[in-house]
Formats: C-alpha cells, structure tokens, sequence
C-alpha cells in the first residue's frame, strides 16, 4: 500500500468526521480560513511542528517524494490541513530511511505554501544514483532548509557550495580505499551540482578545478604519469614561463620572494667585490632588475655580478636563457654594472652538477631557490629522493646565503587524503586572495598556473608529482640536518614587504615574522615562506671545493 | 597658477611692463620648481616656452625627491636617467607610491626605504618594457618580434 493511499484514506475519514460536527467558527483560526484552511486555533501550534517535520522528512525521503509528487495526487479536503500532515507522518515514520539526527537541524518557518518544485530540484540528484545510507546521512547534515520562497535560490546556492565540498572529501576518501566505481559516480553527481552552482568564484570555481584533478586520478592515470610515466611532458617551458609571468602580475606572492630574497642577498653582498648568484630557475628574470640596480646604487658602488641563470632548455633551437641573460645584461650596462651570465640548461634541477656553475673561490657566492626545492622531495620508487645529494653540493660550494621560498602547506604526506583535504584548504585560500585582482588577462592566466598545481598535487604520483610542498618546520628540521643554519631576515625585509603590500595588494595579505623567516598569507593563513641559510662550517670536509 | 598668470596680465596692461616672466627663465625654474605634479602638467599648456621647460628632467628630479628626509647620494641620477628619467619615475612609480602608502593629501616626508623601492619598481618597470611590449603584455608579445641581438 502506498503512502498515498493511506494519506487519502486518512484524510477522507478525517474529513467526514470533520464534515459531521457542525460547531467550527470559534474554534478555526481566522488568517488561516481567509485562504481556505480550516485549523483550530488550539492545534497551531501542533500543525506548524508537523509541518516542519513533514518537510523534513519529504526532504529526506527522495523514494517518496516522487510517489507524492506524481500528477495524479488528488487531495481530499485539502483545507483540513492538519490531520492530513498527521496522516502524512504516520506514513513516514514507517520509513526506516528517516535519519535519526532530526532534531538536530535548525528550525525551520514554514509558510503555507511550500512550492513543490523546489524541493523536487534539491532531490533530482539524490534520485539518480544509489548512494548509500552513509552518504545520504552526510548529505542530510549539510542541507539546511531555506526560510521562505524568496531567498530559495541563493540558500540552494549556499548549500551546493557546502555539498560539494562535502562530496568531494568522500570521493577523496574513496579514492584513497581504492573503490574506484563509487569515487567514479560521485564525480559525474558533484559535475551535475556544479551546473547548478555559480563557477565564476568562490568555492564553485575551486571545487571545478579539483573535481577535475580527481577525475583526472581516477579515469586517466596513464596520462598524468601516475606509474611513473614522463613527468609535466604535455607542458612547453614557454607555457610554464607565459603563466608563471602572469602569476606574478596578478598576486603579490611572486613580488615578495623576489623583493625579500634580494634583500637578504644585498645584505650577505655587504663588502664583496665580486658576488656570483645562482638561480635555480630563471623564467624571465623578473627578480634580477632589481638587485642590479640596488647593486649600482650601493655606498661604495656595484660589485662585478655574475648571474648564472638554471632552467628548461628550450625545444626549438632557441636559446631562450641567453635571451634573458642578454636583456638582463643590457640593464646593467645601462647602470653601469660589470655583468657576466651564464645558462645552464637542465629539465630537471637534479640533473645539475655543480662544476656546471663554474664558481671560483674568490666570490662571494648566493644561491636562490624560489619553489624548487620541494620538487627533489619525490622520485620514482627505486630511488631515494635527489634532495639529498643537491643540498650536499650546494654546501660544498659554501654560499654566502641560500634564500629559500617555498609554499607554506603540507603537500607531501603519505595519505591521499590528508593531501587533498589540506590541498583543498590551500588553494581555496589563495584562490580567495586573488578575487582582488581585476587585471584581465592576468587573472586568469594566474589561476591556470595555479590550476596546474592542484592537478599535480591531486592527480600525480611517484616521480611525477613534482609539487611536495613542506611547511617552514619541516624545511627547518631538513636544511639543519643537511648542515644549513638559519640567517634571520633583518627589519629592512620585513618594512620592504610590509611596504611592498601596501602598494600592490587589496586588504586581507599579511607579512608575518616566524623565528627569523617571514611568510605572506591571506587572513591570517600563510601561504608563502621566504627563509635564509648558510652553510655551517664543517671541521672534516673543508668547504669550497667542489667534488663531482 | 592662475593668480601669477592674472597678475602679470594686469601689469602688463595697467603699467609699462617692467617684469616680463618669461625674459627670466632662472626665475621661471624656480618657480616651476616649488609646483606639484599636476600644476607641472598644467604649466607644460601655458606656451612653448614653458612646455620645454617642463619637459627638463632636472624639474621632475626636484619633484621627486622635494620631500626625502636626507637628499639622494649623486649615484642615484644615472641610473634614473639610464632606466628612463624622472618624469617617467614620477608618473609610473613615485606618484602612485605616495599616494598609496599616503592616505592624506599633505606630503609628508618620506623615507629613503620607500625612495628605494620606487627605484627598483622603476627598474623592473624598465626590463619588462626592454622584454617586449608594455609591462602587462610583455608576456604575450615577448617572443614575438625581438630582433636577433648580436653583442
């Protein structure tokens, strides 16, 4: 027997007793007889509550719901509303799907006229697929009932967000067990809820990038180098370079690694005469006008700067470093500052030996890593990780400094899901900071930059997932094991990058100082660390001598 | 501005000119020098006199570092004028770094940190140029049409 039919059976008793006895007017509810209801006054009170937990259960029971909502529902003597709901909740309290955290969802206001087609929507995605009774229970905690008609949409809207959200930690988890054809349908149900959810900002836009990541994990591992396949080859080093360009314009992170790591080098410069800096990529050399002319200015006049430039070579015979060297060269003719580049092409920064970098003992030597590091932390499974052996030859050249950017998250657990979920939070967060931006195409081409970065976090693994950030701590417990001590960052990085924010940024980025290190963050969460180092003298090996 | 200009038309017309601003032109400078930004800019429409006038770099110099605490070591001017003048450091750099780590509109001093970091904007200002096209397209056109350089 159907719900229906017992509702109608009900109502119709109902409604012949209610027909027999004659007495009403003192008793009726006034408002509610001026729309054709007919309830007690005394039972108001008990026909809202019903209501309420009618609604709730309607929501919950998606099987039912489109048995009620189906076109040949006839309501017998509708205006008899509350034996109806009574009739109604019987039914439904025989359902065993009713969950049974009702109590804990907020209260709700119902009007007299609920559209139904409403709460159709808000189910068509649970009617689809057999999810199961987990999950339906997840999705029950997360849904909060709008208040009234008006303000459906954007509630609905709210709640997507918080779905998805919700959605996207369960096929993470599924992924992680290894249950392939469950995370694989949630995917096509959180691809139907993004239809629904504005995508141009906020968590509608972040979720598509990571939706598209994992799926990316789950249907096409050969592509992403997932067993070990060739890693990033579908990018040219031109892309890498156009984006990384316009996530320097858009965002302030790129500004501050390079105004604050030049600082720190112009500082350990104090004195020398002749300074060799290493770059461990290049891309433009965005960050070298600047310390060539703060170099050309400085009490006592320029050093002879060498700059030896590492990075991709170039797949059409042109030689893309040397372009850079020359106009960087160009400049510090112009300010007269005596300057020699060197390139030094390598795909990977573990392919560099260090007799590749020529350094003489009588300069003074900085090496400068901006978000590289953290690409030696994996390998293919056979091998032990290349950071080992790269911070062991940059010791042996015994820099005067090693300034060291990095983001600031924990990229690199074991756990798929511990990866993710923290991924989620990082890059929501930065996608957040860069809601100020207005330049068009920067923006956009910013968030295709960081884009990558979500599917290599999320959908690479072994020697392809090359972005394993670390936070600041652990980068600690590492450069101090492999023989590194800090240098703190003086007060001058500190105003630069406070004055620096100023200037470029909406309100909502902070510079902290974190034990001699300084980091940039979006409210109070850091996202970017920029630290300095310097090779501890070491009483066996002497320093300064290079070995192949 | 507009009073100096108002007064020299009256003497001109009232009594035989004595003073004619535009025979002095150290004064001029002086003057001119003591103008902010925009005044500058209004000054270089008067004629074309004033226009060339306006357009001497040492006048924007006088403006940019007018309000430093302790004046600029002489090293400072070269490598403005290589990197592209003083009009051009007050128009991309030293204007809107007042007006931004300034919120009221009175000039007050500023610091030779702050006079530093203008010159290195100013100076990434000038590379991304020398890249390739204006600073926020530099990337798209960068590796379009540079000619081949021989050094």
């Amino acid at each position: 027997m159907s719900p229906y039919d017992s509702a109608t059976s009900a109502g119709s008793s109902s409604g012949s007793s209610s027909a027999s006895s004659s007495t009403k007017p003192a008793d009726i509810d006034g408002l509610l007889a001026g729309a054709g209801y007919k309830v007690r006054s005394s039972d108001l009170c008990h026909v809202a509550q019903r209501l309420e937990r009618l609604e709730t259960a309607m929501v919950n029971s998606p099987v039912e719901l489109s048995q009620l909502a189906s076109s040949d529902t006839v309501l017998y003597n509708p205006s008899d509303i509350a034996s109806w709901v009574d009739s109604l909740l019987s039914e439904f309290n025989h359902t065993p799907s009713l969950p049974s955290d009702l109590p804990d969802l907020p209260d709700v206001v119902v009007g007299p006229g609920i559209n139904p087609t409403v709460i159709n929507e808000a189910d068509a995605t649970w009617t689809d697929h057999d999810a199961p009774q987990q999950q339906q229970q997840q999705n029950v905690q997360s849904l909060t009932i709008p208040p009234n008609q008006l303000t459906v949409v954007t509630a609905m809207e709210e709640d997507s967000g918080i779905r998805l959200v919700h959605m996207l930690m369960t096929c993470a988890d599924s992924v992680q067990r290894g249950e392939f054809s469950l995370a694989g349908s949630l995917i096509e149900d959180m691809q139907s809820l993004l239809r629904r959810v504005n995508t141009t900002c906020g968590i509608g836009k972040v979720a598509g990038y990571f939706i598209d990541a994992l799926s990316r994990r789950i249907f096409t591992p050969q592509a992403n180098g997932l067993f070990g396949g060739s890693a990033s080859g579908s990018a040219s080093a031109f892309e890498n370079e156009l984006l990384y360009h316009h996530f320097y314009e858009a965002c302030p992170y790129l500004k501050f690694a390079h105004f604050t790591a030049n600082q720190a080098i112009l500082e350990a410069f104090d004195g020398h005469d002749s300074v060799h800096v290493i770059d461990f990529n290049l891309m433009h050399g965005l960050q070298w006008p600047a310390l060539i002319q703060a170099l050309a200015l400085r009490p006592g006049g320029p050093p002879l700067l060498r700059l030896t430039g590492i990075g991709p070579p170039s797949p059409d015979g042109r030689d893309s470093l040397r372009e850079i060297g020359l106009r960087l060269a160009e400049l510090a003719r112009s300010v007269n500052v005596r300057f020699a580049f060197r390139g030094v092409a390598a795909q990977r920064l573990e392919d560099v030996k260090p007799w590749m970098l020529q350094v003489n003992s009588k300069e003074a030597v900085a090496v400068n890593s901006i978000m590289q590091l953290h690409r030696l932390l994996g390998s293919d499974p056979n091998r032990s990780p290349p950071i080992g052996i790269v911070l062991g030859w940059i010791r042996q050249l015994n820099p005067k400094i090693m300034t060291v950017i990095e983001h600031e998250a924990n990229h690199n657990q074991p756990g798929f899901m511990d990866r993710f979920t923290e991924s989620l939070y990082y890059y929501s967060t930065m996608f957040d900071s860069l809601e100020a931006c207005t330049l068009q195409p920067e923006k956009a081409l910013a968030e295709i930059y960081i884009q990558r970065e979500i599917c290599n976090v999320v959908s690479c693994e072994g020697s392809a997932r090359v972005e394993r950030h670390e936070p600041l701590a652990k980068w600690r417990s590492r450069l101090g094991q492999a023989g590194f001590r800090p240098l703190h960052l003086g007060s001058n990085a500190f105003k630069q990058a406070s004055m620096l924010l100023t200037l470029f940024s909406a309100e909502g980025y902070c510079v902290e100082e974190n034990e001699g290190c300084l980091t940039l963050g979006w409210h109070s969460r850091p996202l970017i660390s920029a630290s300095a180092w310097q090779a501890v003298p070491d009483a066996n090996s002497p320093l300064g001598i290079v070995t192949l | 501005m507009q009073q100096m200009k108002e007064k020299e038309k009256e003497k001109e017309i009232e009594q035989k000119p004595k003073f004619q601003m535009n025979d002095h032109i150290d004064i001029l400078i002086e003057v001119l020098k003591r103008l902010d930004g925009p005044s500058l800019g209004v000054a270089a429409c008067v004629c074309r006199l004033w226009c060339t006038l306006t357009r001497s770099d040492s006048l924007w110099e006088h403006l940019c570092f007018r309000h430093v605490s302790s004046p600029p070591p002489s090293s400072v001017r070269p490598v403005v004028v290589a990197l592209g003048g003083y009009k051009r450091l007050y128009m991309v750099c030293v204007r809107p770094v007042l007006s931004r780590l300034r919120n009221s509109d009175s000039e007050l001093v500023w610091t030779r940190d702050e006079v530093q970091l203008s010159l290195s904007l100013f100076c990434v200002d000038y590379y991304e140029r020398r890249l390739g096209g204006s600073a926020t397209s530099a990337s798209s056109l960068m590796f379009l049409c540079n000619p081949a350089v021989n050094v």
